[in-house]
């Protein structure tokens, strides 16, 4: 009965707890990480490895959306003759919500696996330990630099996802199924906003960081053996991807209050 | 007593009890060791030795008990406090624990790069040379440890952990899966940072030729306790049985009996038995 009690809500609890420390000294690391010029190879060397390599998966990612959004959506305007308005619904839905989702899901996977699974090998291996013995704070050394590389290329990764969604819908909207060229682009201006295209980027901080962090956490407090790191990298996903979405959620009401606050409610058609 | 040669204390545990779970590891261990001298812990595997050095510089946290370095109680410091601390230090891990994505340059200049601030690069190649040099290793420079043997390894470790030129080095087990030329450099290297450097060495070793040539003091662990201590002639002549069994690698009778009424089933026993 105790031992029930212990597993159920006690270890939850005591997790969260070490999940809460852990993010909050890897935050203030972090920052005290920016302003330490000998953090910047580092910093450097992770942003070349976790930003620059996902260049390529990110913009695939982004075309594939922008097209499948072109097709799905054209034949429900067209029947009500609204196609040329096909621009807007598009390029607001990429660089609003699922440029940045599916950009942040394929980074947690990309990066995120990545991530737990080197710390993870580093701490069954003592690597972690060694740093430690070295009088280094193994958080300084080996996850602020992930984590501000993160939070600072997951925007930029976007962008380049939104580009890609806005091009892959063009191609199939207008140069594929038709669409009048300039009446396409002519919509998208007067629809999509700077407001849209800034709250995609902002996400992209949030969801950078969660996966930052929790791929590290992961990795930190990895166990034992082969079997452990293999755990530890499943559940980084797994958290990140639960993560990415609530934080989506979060932020989607947030953002639509503070629109609501400051402009009226605008439609997409 | 303890008041009279503290000055020369350098390490001293209190009563360091540590226990994972249901599992005790260390009872009750109190030691000092002194200034400039060299400690050997022998015990049988699995005893806590490892767990014991890594109290020392606070790797892990007893249960119990206290950890003083110089007169300062370290074992309740936060993280950072004990960084400052762990640079006086340094430590050999029994698997070495190179940093693999890191070429044998890069490990050894490690903590060098943490802690001093600039380093002219012609300066830093010198000093990893001759860090090298002292393990027999110089020329290896630019590997990575995957390819490295395990004794090179080892000895890329122990490379790293004098880097610094530390107060107090810990070494677990040095010699283990070296050959006995290189075991013996390593024990003269051992002797040498002593006498030149005045540093404090603690080695955990199996290589009982190593504990009577190296040491100043010999500590037995045995179940979690300190079985006997005192110098190498001490040791050699402890009158206990358990303690001449373990120096003479003898295997006590009843282990013997255990193996001996064990039933060996071959392979081939199995597979007889399907066909
Ligand atoms: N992190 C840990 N979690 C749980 N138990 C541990 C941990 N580290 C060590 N132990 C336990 O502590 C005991 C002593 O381990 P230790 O590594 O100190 O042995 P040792 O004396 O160094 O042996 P060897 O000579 O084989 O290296 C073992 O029974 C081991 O199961
Ligand atoms: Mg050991």
């Amino acid at each position: 009965m105790i031992a029930l009690f212990e597993n159920m809500v006690l270890n939850p609890i005591i997790s969260v707890g070490t999940f809460a420390r852990f993010s909050g000294r890897a935050f203030t690391t972090s920052c005290s990480s920016c302003v330490k010029t000998k953090a910047y190879p580092l910093i450097l060397t992770q942003m070349n490895l976790i930003g620059v390599n996902s260049v390529p998966i990110v913009m695939v990612t982004g075309a594939f959306v922008g097209m499948i959004l072109a097709i799905q959506a054209y034949d429900q305007l067209a029947g009500m003759g609204l196609e040329e308005h096909l621009g807007v619904l598009i390029n607001v839905s990429v660089v609003k919500e699922l440029g940045p989702v599916l950009a942040a899901v394929m980074l947690a996977g990309r990066v995120g696996g990545a991530l737990t699974a080197e710390l993870g090998t580093m701490k069954v291996t003592e690597q972690i330990e060694a740093v430690k013995s070295m009088g280094t704070d193994p958080v300084r050394y080996l996850v602020a630099p992930r984590v501000l590389a993160c939070l600072f290329l997951t925007p930029l990764l976007i962008i380049y996802a939104d580009l890609m969604g806005v091009l892959g819908g063009y191609f199939v909207g207008v140069i594929q199924l038709g669409i009048n060229s300039k009446a396409y682009w002519t919509f998208s201006a007067e629809g999509v906003e700077l407001w849209d295209v800034s709250i995609g980027v902002i996400k992209g901080f949030f969801f950078g960081g969660a996966i930052a962090v929790i791929s590290c956490y992961k990795g930190f407090t990895c166990r034992e053996g082969a079997h452990g790191v293999g755990r530890a990298c499943t559940e980084a996903f797994v958290m990140s991807f639960i993560s990415i979405l609530a934080l989506d959620f979060a932020l989607a009401v947030i953002f639509k209050a503070i629109y609501n606050t400051l402009w009226s409610v605008k439609s997409l058609v | 007593m303890k008041n009279n040669n503290n000055k020369n204390v350098i390490i001293r545990t209190e009563n360091l009890l540590k226990r994972f779970e249901e599992n005790l590891v260390l009872n009750d261990v109190s030691m000092s060791i002194e200034k400039g001298k060299t400690t050997v812990i022998i015990g049988p595997s699995g005893c806590g030795k490892t767990v014991f050095i890594k109290h020392l510089i606070v790797l892990l946290r007893p249960t119990s008990g206290k950890v003083y370095y110089k007169n300062k109680r370290v074992d309740e410091l936060d993280e950072d406090e004990l960084s400052s601390i762990r640079t006086n230090f340094g430590f050999l891990f029994q698997s070495g624990a190179l940093f693999d994505s890191l070429t044998v340059t890069e490990n050894v200049l490690f903590p060098i790069r943490q802690h001093i601030m600039h380093i002219e690069k012609k300066q830093a190649d010198e000093l990893v040379a001759s860090k090298l040099s002292m393990v027999g290793l110089d020329g290896f420079q630019d590997y990575y440890p995957a390819k490295l043997s395990g004794g090179q390894k080892k000895r890329v470790a122990l490379a790293r952990a004098i880097a610094l030129n530390p107060e107090v080095i810990l070494y677990d087990e040095p010699t283990t899966g070296l050959d006995p030329i290189r075991s013996d450099i390593i024990n003269e290297l051992i002797i040498k940072l002593q006498k030149e450097l005045g540093i404090t060495s603690i080695v955990v070793t199996h290589d009982m030729t190593s504990a009577y040539k190296i040491s100043d003091q010999i500590i037995m662990f045995h179940k979690g306790k300190i079985f006997a201590e005192g110098d190498a002639d001490t040791i050699r002549n402890h009158p206990n049985q358990t303690v001449q069994q373990f120096i003479n690698g003898r295997v006590d009778s009843e282990d013997l009996k255990a193996l001996k009424g064990g039933k060996t089933t071959l392979f081939n026993d199995f597979t007889n038995s399907y066909r």
